[in-house]
């Protein structure tokens, strides 16, 4: 029987970590099942409001600090995301879902603005500057993808010396993530992913992760005395394959083992020398950090404090029984926390350190978290004229109700029957939705925002699902690859929870959806454009062959042949006859 | 205008009736010659991937190794399986895909047709692509027993090895969806209806994973046993529910991929020996015509094709030395080209017939056979229309210049009106020509309205006796059919009707209807409209005739084309049991959705029983 451990301390741990410090960063590792392992980068800097104000940057990066302030922009919220948290296999998600995005790019932020069309127009100027200074798309979030939510989103910062913000929030469900992002994310760190955690960043092993978010949160938070700061949070969060990661980069194809490599269950009856029912491992397999991130770590980064809490900047998450060695030239320091879960190390600076975990066989686990809700989303219905949404949202705890926000932000070409919403909660009657928020869409304009407020009892699990009708688009309004569907973005599901302490939240979302539309058949103009430009030609050369050309009977040619000499006397002729008249 | 002068005076002369069956003839001898020379090959073109991203056999192919160990213990293990309950098999079979850590789920699902009970399990897994978005899915199905009704032994396992496979892969942008269903045909229809939550939950389970859109599915029957067995082609079958086809670029993809890369022939419409003869490829296209033109399941990919899915199976027959590694490598490429779509299949065509496996006919060029076909009727139809308008006294020809016949003395005076015109001149026209010939339209539209109601009865009759009865009710229905024209007919006669004009209009609106249904068929199954136009093509030349020597022949005609006579003839001519077909045709009903019988009862039967009737009058008059 394995013994289990709870996470419940350490999440704690981490969030009260760096309080004071100008900048701290802080790498954990947490081995999941299934051989896979979560990642989470967390760099946090810290400068005065007031040196802020004065454009005097310390560790806050200028270029993001001197847009914000051209903005007007208070409170930031920017996440790019890639593939899916398997929350089944992986628990409770990182910074319980409050550090990460939905599928492609999510933005929020807080803009001062005396009336609704000025914080817009700030907000574009937002989204056009942070879309040059993150290579990202983030200038397409117009109207039509931006929505004010009014429930869902909460102010992490102290804004209470500022009294006319506005919340805005666009995705981008279709903007591919990748290293032009992660290049610029990089530079906004005071060490530049030349030392510290920072250096075990590299594109190829971060885009092969399963799944990855990178974020960049901006908030001010106040002191008692009134000392106010300004914070800005970027962090990393991945979970990397480990099989996948381990394999070298100059040949990353996952050929068929060797068979003497695959351990072959010798019980079954047909076992032979050509025939092996494959074990599964159960060992725990061996890593070390140069293997898996595909880079060595190049020793602490200089501007982290030397002492206490904040100066041990890696930590790894296993059962204490697990061997965990510590390889470098350098000198370092190890503490143990949570029952001895947590090791945490300060390392040393200005030269290399590694992690080395042999494989092992293990007696014990960690237990994870579970989440407290998850949701899958999917299209139902099939056709070009309609369709309808289905969410199904689950409540795993045997105890207690669960009470959240769902928002979907629609594209207004997806255009819902609000009177067919429904929602349904398993074997009760009783109506789940307690509050409801709509925007309906207009063409071209703004996309539909809906948000609800709902109640899902312990232990049950609430459909939400509604119809939709789908707009024919104009014919210049197809992206190039029209056929491929177009992205709908995930719905959020923001948890309220009296008890959550750390003012973040907690948030589920959903996966992003292919919307298939009709599309016409774009060959077609095509076809037309040919068609007319012959008809045009053959009606234009005969037009014009009439009205040029001169019709002579053949007896009126000059005789004495073609030539040059032929035409020069043509012309003669006829120039004499003009001139004889 | 003075063409159209012409024209309009042509209009009451009485030649002009006598052209429509000779343009009729036309048609029929017209179309049925474009189908002719479709397979030459001035007619027909070279198949051709039109889908840039695809790639087909662009890829190395890693599926060696080992894996053929690991998939001979999984054969091993689906044998184990045959002669055990199917909860146990179900469990078994998700193990395995579990220790693959691949999300699994299964489903139940129950059916009701033809008094049979088709209840099973699904049990499919996903990979969820490890940088995909979850927006789109490729599936691959191994049935577990495949359509002859042979456990689909090494199927099934390769279904188990490639999931095995596949997972440690990184390149999929697409999540992998790994379906076996409890049979071939409707067990995916289970589960694709679920998966578009278009099922009815009480008897059919809603599925608990799902991912994104389908962008293609790709099922594969090999049902050697344990002990393998090596192969010779590969069949790859393409018929979807109702004559609907998967696209043309996922088809060339396989053929690309298996002949290309793994140097595996393909073959189709069980033409197992195909020399690219005119012969052979006519064979092949009639072959895929009268499948086509059934519209029933051809296989597990068949469901997938309503939702707008492109599927195919890939089937192997015969005896050769490929192995099922060469079947394991051509499915991997064939997947690593479909994740390699960047939009739905579109590019190619969704309407064609095959001849060979690299040739094709597309629907600009088979089109106006069965087109012309269709036409035929309504040509027809329009010439009784005008026909029923003419009054029944002949018309004199005043102004004829030809010298006056030998007989023109012995021909009754034809009474003449005066006619002024505006211009005040006077002008003799003989008086039949100013009548005008009411046409009585009650009876012709009821009688058509009655007769295609009459079709609803043996349409319901079909799709839901139960199987020991089927027998019992074809053939009363085949006797019933035979007669019940003749009874309408003398019955009908008892009252002395129909009146000539009556037949002609009962024959004119079935003609017209059958004629529009089959050019809107011909767009949609092309097979089915030309196969029943074909068959109805005598609908247009008999008449009510009362000379028995033209009468009885024609009716003897009528009835070999009887619609239940002609269903008996070919279950005969192809040795199936008329059973095992109504039974099919009842689970299509049911299950799959199968439209050909609407079309039989609603649209053929009854044009036929006008025709039959209208004959039959005239024996009666």
């Amino acid at each position: 029987m394995p013994s289990f451990l709870s996470l419940l301390l350490l999440s704690i741990i981490l969030a009260t970590v760096s309080a004071g410090s100008d900048y701290t960063e802080r790498l954990l590792l947490r081995p999941l099942p299934q051989s896979a392992l979560l990642a989470s980068f967390n760099f946090r800097s810290n400068d005065s409001q007031l040196s802020f104000e004065e454009q005097n940057f310390r560790y806050f990066p200028r270029s993001l600090g001197q847009i914000l302030q051209h903005a007007h922009t208070k409170e930031l919220h920017l996440r790019f995301s890639l593939g899916r948290w398997d929350a089944e296999s992986w628990g409770q998600r990182p910074w319980n879902g409050a550090r990460e995005g939905g599928t492609g790019v999510e933005l929020w932020a807080w803009v001062e603005a005396d009336d609704e069309d000025e914080a817009f127009s700030r907000w574009l100027t937002l989204t056009n500057a942070l879309s040059g200074l993150f290579c990202a798309s983030l200038n397409f979030i117009d109207a039509t993808k931006t929505i004010r939510p009014v429930m869902s989103f909460q102010p992490e910062g102290d804004h209470s010396n500022a009294p006319n913000l506005h919340l805005l929030h666009g995705t981008l469900p279709h903007e591919v993530v990748c290293t032009e992002n992660l290049t610029p994310f990089l530079k906004l760190l005071p060490c530049k992913g030349k030392a510290g955690i920072s250096s075990l960043l590299d594109g190829h092993k971060l885009f092969d992760a399963s799944w990855q978010t990178m974020s960049i949160d901006v908030r001010p938070t106040c002191g008692i005395d009134g000392h106010c700061t300004l914070e800005m949070e970027q962090s990393v969060d991945m979970v990397l394959d480990i099989d996948r990661s381990k394999r070298p980069r100059d040949n990353p194809i996952p050929r068929p083992l060797p068979i003497e490599e695959i351990k072959c269950d010798t019980s079954k009856g047909y076992n032979a020398g050509d025939t092996c029912y494959p074990l599964d491992k159960s060992s725990e397999p061996s890593w070390n950090l140069t293997e898996v991130f595909g880079r060595s770590l190049k020793g602490a980064c200089p501007l982290t404090d030397q002492e206490g809490e904040n100066a041990e900047t890696v930590c790894i998450n296993t059962p204490p029984e697990r061997t965990v060695d510590v390889n470098t030239t350098g000198s370092y320091i190890e503490s143990r926390a949570v029952g001895d879960t947590l090791r945490c190390y300060k390392l040393p600076t200005g030269h290399d350190f590694d992690l080395n975990l042999p494989s092992q066989q293990m007696t014990t686990g960690l237990v994870l978290p579970s989440p407290p809700l998850s949701a899958a989303r999917s299209i139902n219905g099939h056709g070009q004229e309609r369709g309808s949404i289905q969410t199904v949202i689950t409540n795993p705890s045997p105890t207690s109700a669960v009470e959240f926000v769902y928002l979907e932000s629609l594209p207004w070409f997806m255009k819902p029957y609000l009177h067919t919403l429904r929602a349904r909660i398993s074997a009760s009657p009783e109506n789940p939705v307690l509050e409801t928020y709509y925007r309906p869409a207009v063409d071209r304009l703004r996309g539909t925002h809906l948000e609800l407020r709902m109640r899902i009892p312990a232990a049950s699990t609430l459909t939400l699902s509604y119809d939709f009708e789908k707009a024919i688009l104009r014919y210049t309004e197809y992206p190039p690859d029209a056929n491929r569907g177009f992205d709908v973005a995930p719905a959020v599901i923001s948890l309220i929870d009296p008890a959550a302490s750390d003012g973040r939240g907690q948030y589920v979302r959903t996966t992003s959806l292919l919307l298939p539309l009709p599309t016409p058949d774009f060959s077609m103009p095509y076809n037309v454009i040919i068609l007319t430009s012959t008809v045009m030609a053959l009606g234009f050369g005969n037009i014009f062959n009439l009205l040029v050309r001169r019709f002579v009977g053949a007896e009126e040619v000059v005789a004495g042949g073609g030539g040059l000499g032929a035409l020069v006397r043509g012309k003669i002729d006829r120039l004499k006859g003009l001139l004889g008249k | 205008m003075a063409l159209i002068a012409t024209l309009l005076a042509l209009r009451k002369d009485a030649r002009i009736l006598k052209l429509p069956p000779y343009l009729s003839a036309i048609c029929i001898i017209v179309g049925v010659a474009w189908l002719l020379v479709l397979p030459l090959d001035e007619y027909s073109r070279n198949t051709y991937v039109s889908e840039n991203a695809l790639l087909p056999g662009q890829v190395h192919t890693y599926f060696t190794g080992s894996e053929h160990n690991i998939f001979r213990a999984y054969r091993h293990e689906v044998a184990g399986l045959a002669d055990r309950s199917v909860e146990e098999r179900t469990q078994r079979l998700s193990d395995i895909f579990r220790s693959s850590n691949l999300k699994v789920a299964t489903q139940r699902y129950s059916y009701q047709a033809a008094g049979r009970n088709i209840s099973n399990q699904n049990v499919y897994a996903v990979l969820q692509g490890p940088r995909a978005d979850a927006t789109e899915a490729i599936v691959l199905i191994g049935a577990w027993t495949n359509m002859d009704g042979q456990i689909n032994h090494s199927g099934v396992a390769l279904v188990l090895t490639l999931a095995r496979y596949f997972k440690r892969w990184s390149l999929w942008s697409k999540d992998v969806i790994f379906l076996v269903s409890g049979d071939s045909t409707s067990g995916p229809q289970a589960w694709v209806d679920a998966y578009h939550d278009s099922h009815n939950p009480d008897t059919i389970e809603s599925l608990s994973i799902k991912s994104g859109a389908l962008q293609g599915a790709v099922a594969v029957d090999y049902p050697a046993g344990p002990w393998g067995h090596r192969y010779d082609k590969l069949h790859i079958v393409y018929d979807g529910v109702n004559g609907q086809l998967p696209n043309l670029d996922l088809f060339n993809t396989a053929v690309n991929i298996a002949n290309g890369q793994m140097g595996i022939s393909c073959t189709l419409q069980r033409m197992w020996k195909h020399g690219d003869s005119y012969q052979e490829r006519l064979q092949t296209m009639l072959r895929g015509m009268i499948s086509q033109g059934l519209g029933h399941a051809s296989g597990p990919h068949s469901s997938f094709m309503p939702y707008h899915v492109d599927a195919i199976t890939l089937q192997t027959v015969g005896d050769g030395w490929h192995d099922e590694m060469g079947l394991g490598r051509t499915v991997e490429s064939l997947f690593r080209s479909l994740n390699n779509l960047l939009e739905h299949l579109h590019q190619s065509f969704f309407f064609y017939l095959l001849l060979h496996s690299k040739r094709f006919v597309s629907i600009g060029t088979y089109l106006p056979s069965a087109m012309l076909i269709a036409a035929n009727f309504s040509i027809t139809a329009i010439a009784l229309w005008v026909q029923s308008g003419r009054s029944t006294s002949p018309i004199p020809n005043p102004a004829s210049t030809s010298p006056p016949s030998t007989k023109a003395n012995e021909k009754p005076e034809t009474t003449m009106t005066a006619v002024k015109t505006p211009d005040g001149s006077t002008t003799l026209i003989p008086t039949p020509l100013l009548s005008i010939t009411e046409r009585a339209l009650f009876l012709p539209l009821s009688f058509i309205l009655f007769t295609h109601f009459l079709g609803l009865l043996p349409l319901y009759i079909f799709n839901n006796t139960p199987e020991p009865y089927l027998r019992l009710s074809f053939e009363t229905t085949l006797a019933l059919t035979t007669a019940l024209p003749l009874l309408i007919a003398r019955a009908l006669s008892l009252f002395h009707r129909p009146t000539h004009q009556e037949t002609t209009l009962i024959q004119c609106f079935s003609l017209l209807l059958l004629g529009m249904f089959l050019a809107a068929l011909a767009t949609l199954n092309f097979s089915l409209s030309f196969l029943i136009g074909i068959l109805t093509t005598p609908l247009s030349f008999v008449r009510a005739s009362r000379n028995r020597l033209v009468a009885l022949p024609a009716l003897g005609v009528l009835l070999a084309l009887n619609p239940v006579v002609v269903i008996r003839a070919a279950t005969v001519y192809w040795g199936k049991d008329v059973v095992e077909i109504l039974v099919q045709a009842a689970e299509g009903w049911h299950v799959w959705g199968l439209w050909t019988q609407v079309v039989v009862w609603l649209v053929w039967w009854p044009s036929w029983f006008a025709g039959a009737v209208v004959v039959g009058s005239g024996l009666f008059a």
